[in-house]
């Protein structure tokens, strides 16, 4: 795999991420609590900014250290095919389950999440009001969304030790960085003062096409890796 | 207009019930103006009007749900401020 080919897939994957939406529910709550209780703006932008910063924070961990842990076992970083292939296999299973049971079928943007732990994050939401809660709060709900991010997690870190070096830090940070879009995007309408049910009512519109996309693309991105990575490799060596 | 006496059933019943409390419900609809950034002026009036409208109502009866005093409280707010009504009905659907 050469460079540019490791940072397109390192970078679909980030986008897959970013199309998971239980981090940008929790900043639309985040959002419409301190808004509500009628906090100052600068209170306002010092906890999503907080938010924000927990929840790239908890991504760059969790990146590194799936990476490490990989180096660990592929210290050249060639990457039996064996293994690309139990990772596209991954990606295209949760694909599945994306399109099946992403949001709940009700109205509103609820999510697969058990409805304890939905009720937890809300709960601690409604608590937040120091920036080191929102920064809490922002490392947790990668945590809670973990079951949809392996995926691409995984992969962007297979793809991460095929890098030199230097480049896998610069792929770790482009990883976090497109995988916060979504969160960017909102906060930054959050922060310039546009109303919280506008936001809310276009993620509702717009929820089946965003789980049609975060489904699809890692089913496609699975797909490409598999052709890329395991029938190549084996096409390579014979093996029909 | 002070608290009245009735029961709200709270989670179809899988929490204890409550007395109805004015101040609870004034203050889950001026958070939901102040969110749709309705000035504090018109948020404390359009809350301090549908309490008044939902109090009369549960009047009227001896016991209510929680879920219908949202209800009943959104649809009213719906006709001034349907941006707040939007929010107040939705919010627990966000996540």
């Amino acid at each position: 795999m050469n460079t540019l080919d490791a940072f397109i897939i390192i970078g679909v994957a980030a986008l897959i991420h970013a199309s998971f939406q239980l981090g940008v529910s929790v900043l639309t709550l985040l959002g419409s609590h301190t808004i509500g209780k009628n906090r100052s703006h600068a209170k306002l932008l010092r906890l999503t900014g907080s938010y924000l910063i927990g929840t790239a924070v908890m991504t760059m961990l969790l990146v590194s250290m799936v990476s490490l842990t990989l180096l660990n076992f592929f210290p050249t970083g060639d990457v039996s095919p064996l293994i690309w292939a139990i990772t596209c296999g991954l990606l295209i299973g949760l694909g599945v389950a994306v399109w099946a049971f992403y949001y709940r079928r009700e109205q509103g943007t609820s999510l697969w999440l058990p409805r304890g732990l939905a009720s937890y994050l809300a709960e601690r939401t409604k608590a937040t009001h120091l920036s080191g809660e929102a920064f809490g709060l922002g490392l947790s709900s990668v945590i809670a969304e973990l079951l949809f991010i392996v995926g691409p997690i995984l992969l962007a870190s297979l793809a991460l030790v095929q890098l030199p070096p230097v480049w896998q830090l610069v792929g770790v940070a482009g990883y976090t960085f497109i995988s916060l879009l979504s969160l960017l995007i909102v906060a930054g309408l959050i922060g310039s003062g546009h109303k919280l049910s506008q936001i809310q009512k276009w993620r509702e519109d717009n929820k089946y096409f965003l789980q049609f996309v975060g489904g699809g693309g890692l089913m496609v991105l699975g797909l490409y890796v598999y052709v890329q990575q395991v029938v190549a490799a084996m096409t390579a060596t014979g093996i029909q | 207009m002070s608290d009245a006496l009735i029961d709200i059933i709270k989670r179809e019943g899988r929490r204890p019930s409550e007395r109805f409390e004015r101040s609870k419900l004034h203050a889950s609809v001026y958070a939901a103006c102040l969110s749709v950034q309705a000035p504090q002026g018109e948020a404390q009036r359009l809350a301090d009007m549908i309490c008044d409208i939902v109090a009369a109502w549960c009047a009227t009866k001896p016991e209510v749900t929680s879920a219908d005093l949202r209800r009943m409280a959104a649809r009213h707010l719906e006709a001034f401020q349907p941006e707040a009504a939007y929010l107040y009905k939705h919010h627990k659907l966000v996540l």
